[in-house]
């Protein structure tokens, strides 16, 4: 989903930067609050961000000005909450337009709206949603995962779309045109992603639960019963 | 897959030494006059010249430099086309209905768009490389400090960059292992050796990541990593060049405004 560097015109650019922002500047007050609660989320949270950035550094080229990848933001959803998220990811963003030529720097606000902000926000609804009811817990991890990624798409399409409307049918024909091509290739790439991201979930409850109970994630009789306590 | 980074490029090029504000200037002014442009020509010109100075003051290799474009280069080809077929526009050379709701054409109009944005695409990559290839992230750092990015943020920032290391070190060594026993002979075995791939590493890299932190702390580590701030210092010569090179691609942006390429 990475837009590249100069393919979105000015305007938009400066459009998804503004939406970004704000999100942006409550998701570092939010860091700060539980970095001053809990200095040992700090590598974990480092290591998210380096997880983050390698798998979305996976890149199959798509036809639509992007490209397909996974996303692992789902997971730093549920543990930090979306906008802790996105502040993460802007700074994986910001890496990866640095190390790797991947993205941009007047894009990065669209690539933060995308990624950082809507797919974190749908994957971490999905997680409010099941936490209390009788889901299984890897089932909720795999679902906010898999929906995270493909919502992240949706946004680049919809963020394509707005810039590059079709002369006939408008922004709809495009952004369906987009939707299109992505969705050969992403919705495997999800389902893959929410299983990958589920089963790296089980070992974390099975070698690390401490800091899960310590943030809430899941409820206790949830974490013991899965680790079949 | 990933053993070299850019980041060790740029820690070894010819504008190492140059103060990376100015650095920073050239590619983020590049990257805006690009978007301020509204024809292909002055983002070609701005193309042209960051690649040369890339290969010529900064000394990076002319092959690394092209493999490094190839990418990108490709990805503006494909997606330029979607924007043709799109745009609609006239004279129309070349059209079909495959639906009610699309339509695709070729015209003179929808060319010279895909043309602007394939330029404009190819002088925002050459300023982003320029900026990637000359400035290591240990100087960004620097930059993000005095730019009063929250201490949490910058903290981060470096953790993370720390644990792409760690996390790239890990995930080759295991999947290295991983092949040599036949992990990835088939499409379930792939499913479950990249997941327990991306579990162990996750793990053992959340491990490596809590020693680190317990070794600063012991270090009396209270939250801020300590860096050393000195960047070069703002030479005459190279603040002339970055000037010269930004004011004539100012003019070349108004006074080209109008141009289309056919």
């Amino acid at each position: 989903m990475h837009i590249m560097e100069g393919f979105l015109p000015l305007n938009w650019a400066v459009f998804w930067w503004v939406i970004a922002l704000p999100c942006l500047v409550y998701g570092m007050y939010r860091l700060k609050l539980v970095l001053d609660a809990d200095r040992e989320a700090l590598p974990l949270l480092g290591v998210t961000g380096g997880f983050i950035f390698i798998l979305s550094s996976l890149k199959l080229p798509s036809v639509t000005g992007s490209c397909s990848h996974p996303t692992g933001t789902g997971l730093s959803a549920i543990c930090f909450g979306p906008w802790i998220t996105s502040v993460v990811c802007g700074i994986v963003l910001l890496f990866q337009a640095l190390f790797l030529a991947h993205g941009g720097l007047s894009v990065l606000g669209a690539n933060i709206v995308s990624m950082g902000i809507v797919g974190p926000l749908v994957g971490y609804a999905v997680y409010r949603t099941l936490r209390e009811t009788r889901v299984n817990m890897f089932l909720t991890v795999f679902l906010a995962c898999a929906l995270a990624d493909i919502f992240t798409y949706v946004t680049t399409s919809l963020e394509l779309a707005l810039a590059y409307p079709a002369q006939v049918g408008g922004v709809g024909s495009s952004f369906v045109l987009f939707m299109g091509i992505f969705a050969i290739t992403q919705v495997p790439l999800a389902i893959v992603e929410g299983v990958v991201l589920a089963l790296v979930f089980k070992y974390i409850v099975q070698l690390k639960p401490d800091i899960l109970l310590r943030m809430k994630v899941f409820p206790e009789e949830k974490i013991s019963a899965a680790r079949g306590d | 897959m990933y053993d070299e980074f850019l980041e060790d490029i740029a820690q070894a090029n010819g504008l190492r030494e140059v103060n990376t504000y100015v650095k920073l200037v050239a590619g983020l002014g590049a990257i805006i006059l690009c978007l301020l442009s509204t024809s292909f020509f002055a983002p070609l010109f701005i193309a042209v010249l960051l690649s040369g100075a890339i290969i010529i003051l900064a000394r990076v290799d002319i092959k690394t430099y092209a493999e490094l474009f190839i990418v990108p280069f490709w990805f503006a080809v494909m997606s330029v086309l979607v924007i043709v077929l799109l745009s609609g526009g006239s004279p129309v050379y070349w059209s079909w209905d495959p639906f009610p709701w699309l339509s695709l054409s070729i015209s003179r109009e929808s060319l010279n768009e895909g043309i602007f944005v394939f330029c404009r695409v190819l002088g925002g990559m050459s300023a982003l490389i320029f900026i990637a290839l000359t400035t290591p992230m240990t100087d960004l750092f620097i930059v993000m400090r005095r730019c009063r990015v929250p201490e949490a943020v910058v903290d981060l920032a470096m953790m993370i960059y720390r644990a792409i290391f760690m996390v790239m070190h890990l995930l080759v060594q295991t999947y290295q292992a991983q092949v040599m026993r036949l992990g990835y002979s088939s499409f379930r075995e792939s499913i479950e050796s990249f997941a327990t791939l991306c579990g162990s590493v996750f793990i053992a890299s959340w491990d490596a990541g809590e020693d680190l932190v317990r070794a600063m702390d012991a270090r009396c580590y209270a939250g801020k990593f300590a860096v050393l701030g000195e960047s070069g210092p703002v030479n005459v010569y190279s603040l002339a060049v970055t000037g010269s090179f930004l004011l004539v691609s100012f003019v070349i942006v108004v006074m080209t405004k109008n141009i289309v390429a056919i």
